[in-house]
């Protein structure tokens, strides 16, 4: 009798080892408390995923909770937050970082927003950042909250188009921007001496104002043995940014305004002419051309473009910086930026305020973003100030003033036309049709093939 | 073996009742994470179901639509589905032919007593080693390598024998290829194990005795080793199979996704992915996992009858 009772135990056991799938480990959660808590104070953890490490031992007077959970795509602010934020005593800050590629970050955030009701305090999301092509999903849902509501108030000097993004239908503000991306032409001064004959931003700027020019100017380029661009979709935001209507029609049919049109066939006429490179925006391919022996002549990009991801022409071996300098090119557009979002529920409402104030209107620290990390900051008194600057100049850009002709370009930005679908509409379109410049495809499977590619990732979507 | 325990337990209980006990875990871990789930899976594969933005759309009933729509040619006049089952089924053939015929080739070399390779040890583990690499981490060498500026093209660059990069990642045949390359090398290891295990457990003397009637290799090969193989042979195909079917980490990373040029490298799983993705349409997701499950079967059963076919046989002749 005895053995069969041990007979039992041991298969129920096994049985219960096996069937328990979703179990939570109480065990391994509990496991870090200690140190964390000690480490919290200024220089936040690179955790990327880990749940946060319960700060029980921690828990004191303040009301607000112990653990900062951001949500990012890239360590871009990271790096910013930890040098000019004083993270509050007692507090841990996460960061979630999730690369956006096919939209991988945003199914990340949903996940987290749409569970944030239910998750535990130190679980939920107390800020996430978002860029301007599905800022508009997130600011026009209930997943995120009234900044002005919290403390943030003071939009005097932040760019107008900042606020207008990150506004719902009703004009409620619900994130701020901590940079400000008016987009510019990048182009090396040494091509530019060769193919125009001028390297200044004035001159070079007056041979390029308009898209005639600059197709003109590829073939010069061409001859020289230059390209115009590295990739197909260099100048893709120059025009998209230019769209008159957006993605999607009221009715949710899909629609290509005519500057996607024109963006078409001036990359058919590139491609064609060997003006251009046929790879993606963000491939090596294109990367390697900012190199020193790099044959191309324009790039384009805000301020965050070249301090962020063209670290090839930074390089201290290979590179080239000083070599470089920028005007407003063919047309005004600007492209992406880094929205602080303030989601629903958060428990450190007072931290939020006070982390979205700092990157806006704090003078000392929008100042140091500029001087220090040759940003373009969201405050217009601080921009004023350098522009105005003699003696600030840009290494890279060869002592250029930045930001006087970032101040310049910011009177030519709108928000308009934006739909929530716009990040993998834009990514779809690119990658699609990089298969028709490739010649791997004709233009209409390339295009058959966008319109599956957006049944499946957007059913809500009509497609011809 | 059970009367004599019987016996010395002196109980009136009958030990089959333990053997159902002992199998019962793998019955209930089958029924809640294999057999609910499937049928979850069918019932979600008949609702309109799946998210606009942060908008959840449904889930509404909506019948046999999500099927419907799946079988429906789009204006070119091709149906997505059955596109992406031919390149599974060719990528899986592309792969899993050759796998199978060097594994068996290195199983029957590695088990032979006449050559009688010395450092076996060593080379099981070598031949098993890629294995044991990520599918994750070994796409994206292979899309390093081939890339339109990795090693390969410097390589075929420098050498003179290309004088543009080639852009192996957008050429159907090459994508295929390197997918298949991949699988295979992955593969092979695992599969030859089997077949040498399969192998040695054959009597040797029966090798020996046919040695002394006087066959040679090739009919000791198809007319002992093959014959008595078979049921492993089954099985090693059926699981190839079905993990063929299944293939999505390996061309998913390659392709990012994508399954370039012109979807010629999309698999049914990579299709089944791009429902779930951003719109979690858990009824169209749900209708492509239904059909894999029956083209499955189906090929599983085709498989199996036709392969032990010439196992059964013999069998047969010896009734009548």
């Amino acid at each position: 009798m005895k053995k069969r009772l041990t007979v039992l135990a041991t298969a129920m056991a096994v049985v219960t080892a096996l069937t328990a799938c979703g179990g939570s480990q109480p065990a391994a959660t509990t496991a870090a408390p200690a140190e964390t808590t000690a480490a919290a104070a200024t220089e936040a953890p690179a955790t990327t995923e880990a749940p946060a490490a319960e700060t029980a031992a921690a828990a004191e007077e303040s009301s607000e909770g112990k653990v900062f959970n951001i949500y990012a795509w890239n360590e871009e602010f990271k790096g910013f937050f930890e040098k000019y934020y004083t993270v509050p005593e007692g507090v841990t800050v996460n960061w979630i970082i999730t690369p956006s590629d096919n939209g991988a970050y945003q199914q990340k955030l949903d996940e987290a927003l749409l569970n944030q009701a239910n998750a535990a305090d130190d679980e939920k999301v107390d800020m996430f950042l978002a860029e301007a092509d599905y800022i508009l999903k997130y600011a026009g849902s209930d997943a995120t909250q009234d900044v002005t509501a919290l403390g943030v108030n003071d939009f005097s000097n932040t760019y107008k188009y900042t606020v207008q993004a990150a506004s719902d239908n009703n004009g409620v503000v619900k994130g701020v921007s901590f940079q400000c991306c008016p987009s510019a032409l990048i182009y090396r001064r040494s091509i530019a001496q060769d193919v125009l004959g001028v390297s200044e931003p004035d001159e070079v700027q007056a041979k390029l104002d308009s898209w005639d020019k600059f197709n003109a100017v590829a073939k010069d380029a061409k001859d020289k043995g230059y390209y115009m661009t590295a990739s197909f979709a260099e100048t893709y935001r120059v025009f998209s940014n230019n769209c008159t209507m957006p993605w999607v029609d009221a009715d949710n049919n899909l629609q290509f305004d005519p500057q996607i049109e024109a963006w078409i066939a001036q990359t058919e006429d590139f491609i064609n002419n060997d003006y251009t490179l046929t790879a993606g925006v963000w491939d090596d391919e294109k990367n390697k051309q900012m190199f020193a022996d790099g044959k191309t002549m324009c790039f384009f990009g805000p301020a965050w473009y070249f301090n962020f991801c063209m670290g090839n022409a930074q390089d201290p071996e290979k590179g080239c910086s000083g070599d470089w300098a920028i005007c407003e090119g063919p047309a005004a557009h600007f492209w992406g930026g880094t929205w602080l979002m303030a989601p629903a529920g958060t428990d450190n409402p007072t931290m939020l305020a006070d982390i979205m104030n700092t990157f806006i209107n704090d003078e000392e620290v929008c100042s140091a973003l500029v001087a220090n990390e040759a940003q373009f900051s969201n405050n217009q008194k601080v921009n004023a100030k350098f522009a105005e600057d003699e003696s600030y100049g840009n290494e890279f850009l060869g002592g250029q003033n930045d930001v006087a002709v970032f101040s310049e370009m910011t009177d030519n930005i709108v928000w308009e036309n934006h739909t929530i679908y716009d990040q993998l509409l834009n990514e779809g379109l690119q990658n699609q049709l990089q298969e028709y410049f490739k010649g791997s495809v004709d233009k209409d499977t390339a295009l058959k093939n966008f319109y599956n590619y957006i049944n499946e990732t957007y059913p809500a979507i009509n497609t011809p | 073996m059970s009367k004599p325990k019987k016996e010395i337990k002196g109980g009136n209980v009958s030990s089959g009742k333990w053997g159902y006990l002992f199998i019962l875990p793998f019955f209930i871990a089958y029924t809640f994470c294999t057999l609910i789930p499937q049928l979850m899976t069918f019932y979600n594969s008949l609702f309109m179901n799946y998210r606009d933005g942060l908008t959840q759309v449904g889930p509404k009933f909506v019948g046999l639509q999500n099927y419907i729509t799946l079988f429906t040619p789009d204006n070119s006049g091709s149906i997505g589905i059955l596109k992406y089952f031919g390149n599974t089924i060719v990528l899986w053939l592309m792969g899993a032919v050759p796998q199978i015929v060097i594994a068996m080739l290195l199983a029957v070399f590695f088990t032979s007593y006449r050559l009688n390779i010395k450092g076996q040890q060593f080379f099981k583990t070598v031949i098993y080693m890629p294995n044991l690499i990520m599918a994750s981490a070994f796409s994206m060498l292979f899309f390093t390598l081939f890339s339109p500026v990795g090693p390969v093209n410097q390589v075929l660059l420098a050498s003179g024998w290309a004088d543009k990069a080639i852009d192996f990642l957008n050429i159907k045949v090459s994508v295929r290829l390197l997918i298949s390359l991949m699988n295979f090398l992955m593969w092979f290891g695992n599969t030859t194990i089997l077949l040498m295990a399969g192998i040695q457990g054959i009597d040797q003397s029966l090798f020996e005795a046919a040695q002394i009637d006087g066959a040679n290799s090739w009919q000791i090969f198809f007319k002992v080793t093959m014959p008595l193989l078979s049921p492993i042979l089954v099985y090693t195909v059926i699981t190839a199979m079905i993990g063929g079917l299944q293939m999505f980490d390996v061309p998913q990373i390659l392709t990012n996704g994508r399954g370039m040029p012109n979807r010629s490298s999309m698999t049914m799983v990579m299709y089944l992915n791009n429902y779930l993705t951003t719109s979690k349409n858990y009824g169209m997701a749900g209708a492509v996992s239904v059909v894999l499950f029956i083209i499955s079967a189906v090929l599983s059963l085709v498989v199996y009858s036709s392969l032990s076919k010439q196992y059964k046989e013999p069998k047969r002749h010896r009734k009548y």
